[in-house]
């Protein structure tokens, strides 16, 4: 439990005002139509989209995640965050196809990037299944909200999910993305602040950098301050091979759209930038930002280590960075603190409100239920929809101790079988929409007999989450490459269509020719062709 | 010209060509570098100044490489943006369902 002085509460109520107000005060923007609701009119200069990029990606519970991953395997776990890197090749690769695409959601993308049946079948199992994961994103970050408040005051669990999410609510529900973007940047700044001051602070009362190292190398653990400390080209469970697939999926995951869950929240991003130049940057600046972060959060867990070696209880070391603000911050700044750890919860809650409710509202409620729907009307079913998304939310988060583990696997579904069939999508014209539903359908079956059901009965070993990876990608490529094969690709038309507007990346050489027969790449351009 | 082409017309920086892969395989180089450098440099680390250092080069050398094919994409297509919204509302409302 923590005393809160005068003006520790004088600091949070502040926060709150400032943080509601400002999101309320752009309710006239907000309200004016759907594009405005959910893409702030597609005019933000590139800072603002990455501002939102880097406070979205700054939840509660990161902090608690990157301090149990260094405090385990010192600077060397900083390449488990190294995930959002997916964003290096994207930002000036999938960003900018996927900008000009126009597509308010990934979900519409999909009807844009294939054709007919199999690309609405994409575009409402998309959309169904990101209404159901920000729901689920809401309540998990909502009660680790709980957590610190009932760490913090004693309060009930419920107490710090309901209230915190319900005041960010009000501006979500006045201004929409407007509301969203505004109350980011100022909480991004806030965030960031008090990041480096906690971390500063923390790294003073362990006696400073050099007194860190020192004591590091005393006790024997100087290798915590080797990024490259792996367990082995094979062996233990921090080896090389580990790193390797990280950096394949990370990197290489920028070609493509959805090889990480964070896809989804940058897409919106993305389209509200006002230039596909602006798009990139937002994206590859709001990452820098996040992966940065993360090495100053770093260095200050190595101080949270030095003075206070052997905790054995995942639980206990993983409040390490919480607790070098909450025990060392000087009365006053304890409250700004707080005031900055709500900043960094409201900014993800927001976020995911406003883009659950947007695939509701357009992929959903317009394409489907009511195509002649106005843009008042959808502006009012976009609050709707954010008000039952923060409803469904206290439902999940109260349930999450239940659930966790077979959600956290559910992401890993998401993640591993339709990695690959998430580049092919941009990069390849002949992959078409059967071929990425087989993906998805074969890779919820593979990843139960891969995770579970085969090494329940012994056929095969219980594998390295890294393992994992390729043989899932493996098996699901047996599934997905036939079926593409053996069906039609997407009829010409519709692709040349695609292709002179988003000018993908890769092997779409028929498509373009195709385009260029019909004249709809320039003269200049062939005569280029022509001479190659 | 010089190997880095710093002049565009629109249709040539529709074209995925040299300076792209340069900004793709710079990208992840300098994520890499900033990330590590600025942990190694927090810890008063010699070799944290020098990534960290050639992170910053880096990620300055990449801008200067992109950027004003990126203007020439983006000035473009601004364009031609108003009518590919139209298009993309009537398909979201079923007015035009074949591409």
């Amino acid at each position: 439990m923590v005393e809160f002085q005068f003006l520790d509460w004088f600091w949070v109520v502040l926060f709150l005002l400032v943080t509601v107000g400002l999101g309320v005060a752009f309710y006239r923007l907000g309200k004016r139509s759907e594009s405005d609701f959910f893409l702030a009119g597609r005019g933000l200069p590139w800072w603002l989209p990455a501002s939102s990029v880097y406070a979205t990606h700054t939840a509660t519970d990161t902090p608690i995640w990157v301090t149990g991953i260094v405090y385990k395997y010192g600077v060397a776990g900083l390449w488990y965050t190294f995930f959002a890197a997916w964003c290096a090749i994207s930002a000036f690769v999938s960003t900018r196809i996927f900008r000009r695409s126009l597509a308010y959601t990934q979900a519409e993308w999909n009807t844009i990037r294939f054709h007919g049946l199999g690309a609405e079948m994409l575009r409402g199992w998309i959309s169904g299944w990101q209404v159901f994961m920000n729901m689920f994103i809401l309540g998990w970050v909502g009660i680790a909200m709980g957590k610190v408040c009932q760490y913090l005051f004693g309060w009930d669990l419920w107490i710090g999910l309901v209230l915190f999410s319900s005041l960010c609510a009000i501006y979500v529900l006045a201004a929409g993305y407007w509301g969203v973007i505004m109350a980011d940047f100022q909480q991004g700044i806030i965030a960031f602040l008090m990041i480096i001051i906690v971390s500063a602070w923390g790294i003073m009362a362990a006696g400073g950098p050099t007194v860190i190292a020192d004591k590091l190398t005393v006790m024997g653990e100087a290798w915590r301050m080797n990024p490259f400390a792996f367990t082995g080209w094979f062996e233990g469970d921090f080896p090389v091979a580990w790193f390797i697939t990280m950096m394949v999926i990370a990197i290489i995951g920028g070609f493509g759209m959805g090889t990480s869950i964070d896809w989804y929240v940058e897409a919106q991003r993305i389209q509200s930038a006002k230039s596909v130049r602006d798009a990139s940057y937002s994206i590859w600046w709001g990452t820098a930002l996040v992966l940065t972060r993360n090495s100053v959060w770093a260095a200050a867990i190595l101080a949270f280590y030095v003075m206070s070696p052997n905790i054995a209880t995942q639980a206990e070391y993983e409040l390490g960075w919480f607790r070098l603000g909450f025990e060392y911050l000087p009365v006053g700044l304890i409250g700004f603190f707080f005031a900055a750890l709500i900043a960094i919860h409201v900014s993800t809650i927001a976020s995911h409100l406003n883009l659950g409710a947007m695939y509701f509202t357009r992929d959903l409620y317009l394409h489907y239920f009511k195509p002649k729907a106005t843009e008042k009307e959808l502006v009012w079913v976009g609050r709707v929809a954010t008000l039952i998304l923060l409803l469904g939310s206290f439902f999940y988060g109260l349930m999450m101790e239940d659930i966790t583990s077979w959600l956290i696997f559910a992401l890993w579904l998401m993640a591993a079988g339709i990695w690959l069939p998430n580049i092919l999508q941009v990069v390849w014209w002949r992959f078409n929409a059967w071929g990425y539903l087989s993906s998805w359908i074969a890779n919820l079956g593979l990843s139960w007999l891969v995770v579970w059901i085969l090494p329940h009965w012994n056929i095969i070993p219980v594998l390295p989450d890294y393992q994992q990876f390729w043989l899932l990608m493996l098996l699901g490529a047996l599934i997905f490459v036939p079926v593409t094969l053996l069906t039609k690709h997407e009829p010409m038309e519709h692709l040349v269509k695609y292709y002179v507007q988003a000018r993908p990346i890769g092997w779409w050489g028929p498509v373009k020719r195709e385009a260029q027969k019909l004249g709809l790449l320039t003269h200049i351009e062939m005569k280029i062709e022509g001479g190659k | 010209m010089g190997f880095i082409r710093r002049n565009w017309t629109p249709w040539e920086a529709d074209e995925w060509r040299k300076e792209d892969w340069i900004a793709i395989v710079l990208s992840p180089l300098c994520y890499i570098l900033l990330m590590v450098g600025t942990v190694l440099s927090i810890l008063l680390n010699i070799w944290g100044f020098i990534l960290l250092a050639l992170g910053i080069f880096l990620t300055w050398l990449m801008h200067w490489v992109i950027d004003p094919k990126l203007k020439m994409i983006s000035g473009e297509y601004e364009k031609k943006q108003h009518e590919y919204l139209e298009q993309l509302e009537r398909n979201a409302r079923w007015e035009e369902i074949n591409g």
